[in-house]
């Protein structure tokens, strides 16, 4: 009898025991019960906060109906011979200038309209851009990197030289104009750190005596973020050239090449962003600072730089017409 | 004694019956403004979840951050990277109760009120809003309005955008929670 009791007993307790456990775990029911959020190859956005690191491009393109005012310059050797104090740092020069406007056609396209100065004896360049984005990293690793295709076409308006070995003996316009094609193979690794990689290949239609028509080049930048709103941002390209014709024309113009290699500040607020950066790069356009940097860093040619990008949307926000429920 | 048994598993198997009486959404709809004299700024994401307790009154809402819509891209970037940042806070939730409960057999429309926490940024804060329920045909459709002071969820805004965006921002909610026998 009294074994009979105490099995009642525990079977009072369980439910008891049961029931207070239900009470108490009303909310995890509800976290239990509520819908899991389907997150399917979400992309990543903003591997890089700009369509440009310092002298090469990221794979960033802007939205649709999207326009990017860009305005970037390089001014003279900081230190060097032609540097120093006499030239206040290089600011009483400037290499070269460039004026650019970008156009969202979609998410994916961006074409582009620039003028730039020119920092070789090939000057005053327009140059028409296209910019695709082939491949987007996606959140889940579905994509684990971004491709991106940036193709331009940038023709010399210079008056033609009569110097038959000169850069600009032009003789009609398809000598004055220059393509690169260039893969921007991209990863944000963190949303602090991305990287990206630039195969890239060049045809300039009219050369100098003895320089390359076609180059094959290899670019690599990075982008570390100190704070929310400024990044580290770095790139550097290596230009394959024919080791027997960049022996000729160093020896013929008494010049060295070299690869440009630029490390600047980021900084971003609302539609703007800010570069200052360094970089031994003269040329702001990719068919002359690939093939044809010819200052070094270690001879004290690099130069303060800066860009300054401002995107308009033409997307118009409808104005709020509703109020309350 | 037995029918202290018998009494003690029907309390139970109404705790179970409760655990059946949570209604689930998976496309609550949140937007947010943002209005100042320069800019209004819009955002929706259609894709929040839900689930509520009918009987108890407990109330989860969830919604990923990065789903919010905006008409301008670029804003809907910097919304996720530099405001919520998104990858290091990537879900915002709110979980309460709604008090005094309307009931839901009746078809009509009640007003009650909604306590809770919610957390945005990983910060949390306690919100009171009230509520309106809608009731047809066993379907309950709950709709909210109330304002978020952003710097109370440590979210800043930089000074050369102050006058972009908004120091309150008015956040709606309209969910439908669809009767189990649909």
């Amino acid at each position: 009898m009294k074994q009979h009791t105490y099995f009642l007993y525990s079977l009072l307790i369980l439910p008891a025991i049961l029931f207070t456990t239900v009470q108490a775990s009303a909310q995890d029911d509800l976290e239990k019960a509520i819908p899991i959020i389907k997150t399917t190859h979400e992309k990543v956005s903003a591997t890089f906060k700009s369509t440009k690191l310092i002298n090469g491009h990221t794979n960033e393109t802007i939205y649709k109906n999207e326009m990017d005012f860009k305005v970037d310059h390089r001014f003279g050797d900081i230190a060097g011979s032609n540097g120093g104090l006499r030239q206040f740092f290089g600011l009483d020069q400037s290499t070269d200038v460039r004026i650019g406007f970008d156009y969202g056609l979609s998410d994916r396209v961006t074409v582009g309209l620039a003028r730039a100065k020119g920092a070789t004896a090939v000057q005053q360049l327009y140059e028409l851009s296209i910019k695709y984005r082939l491949l987007e990293q996606t959140t889940d690793d579905h994509i684990p990197f971004a491709i991106t295709f940036f193709g331009s076409n940038t023709i010399a308006a210079i008056h033609a030289s009569d110097d038959p070995t000169s850069a600009t003996a032009y003789r009609n316009l398809g000598d004055r104009t220059n393509y690169v094609s260039q893969l921007i193979i991209a990863r944000k690794m963190s949303p602090g750190f991305s990287f990206s990689l630039t195969p890239s290949y060049l045809h300039r239609n009219f050369t100098t005596y003895r320089d390359q028509n076609e180059l094959f080049a290899l670019g690599a930048g990075a982008r570390a973020k100190l704070s929310k709103r400024v990044a580290l941002v770095i790139d550097y390209f290596l230009p394959f050239r024919n080791t027997a014709d960049k022996a000729y024309l160093e020896k013929v113009n008494n010049v060295k090449f070299y690869n440009p290699l630029g490390v600047g500040l980021e900084m971003e607020t609302g539609g703007h962003i800010f570069h200052l950066n360094f970089t031994n790069a003269a040329a702001i356009e990719e068919m002359q600072f690939i093939p044809s940097t010819t200052s070094s860093w270690l001879k004290g040619q690099y130069r303060w730089g800066f860009s300054i990008s401002r995107r308009f949307s033409f997307n118009h926000t409808k104005k709020q017409v509703e109020t309350g429920t | 004694m037995k029918n202290l048994i018998v009494f003690l598993m029907l309390v139970l198997s109404t705790s179970t019956i409760n655990a059946q009486q949570i209604r689930t959404s998976s496309s609550a709809t949140i937007t947010f403004f943002s209005s100042t004299i320069v800019e209004d700024i819009e955002a929706k994401s259609a894709s929040a979840t839900s689930a509520f307790d009918v009987v108890s009154g407990n109330l989860l809402f969830r919604v990923k951050n990065t789903s919010f819509q905006f008409p301008k891209k670029l804003m809907q970037e910097h919304f996720n990277e530099n405001y919520m940042e998104s990858d290091t806070y990537p879900l915002s939730d709110f979980k309460g109760k709604i008090s005094p409960l309307p009931d839901f057999t009746k078809d009509g429309t009640y007003t009650a009120t909604a306590t809770g926490n919610l957390n945005i940024h990983g910060v949390t804060k306690t919100y009171t809003a009230p509520v309106t329920f809608t009731i047809t045909g066993g379907n309950i459709t709950a709709k909210t309005v109330f304002r978020v002071r952003i710097s109370d969820h440590g979210i800043k805004v930089p000074a050369l955008v102050f006058k972009n965006i908004a120091e309150f921002v008015e956040v709606r909610v309209v969910t439908t929670y669809l009767s189990k026998n649909n």
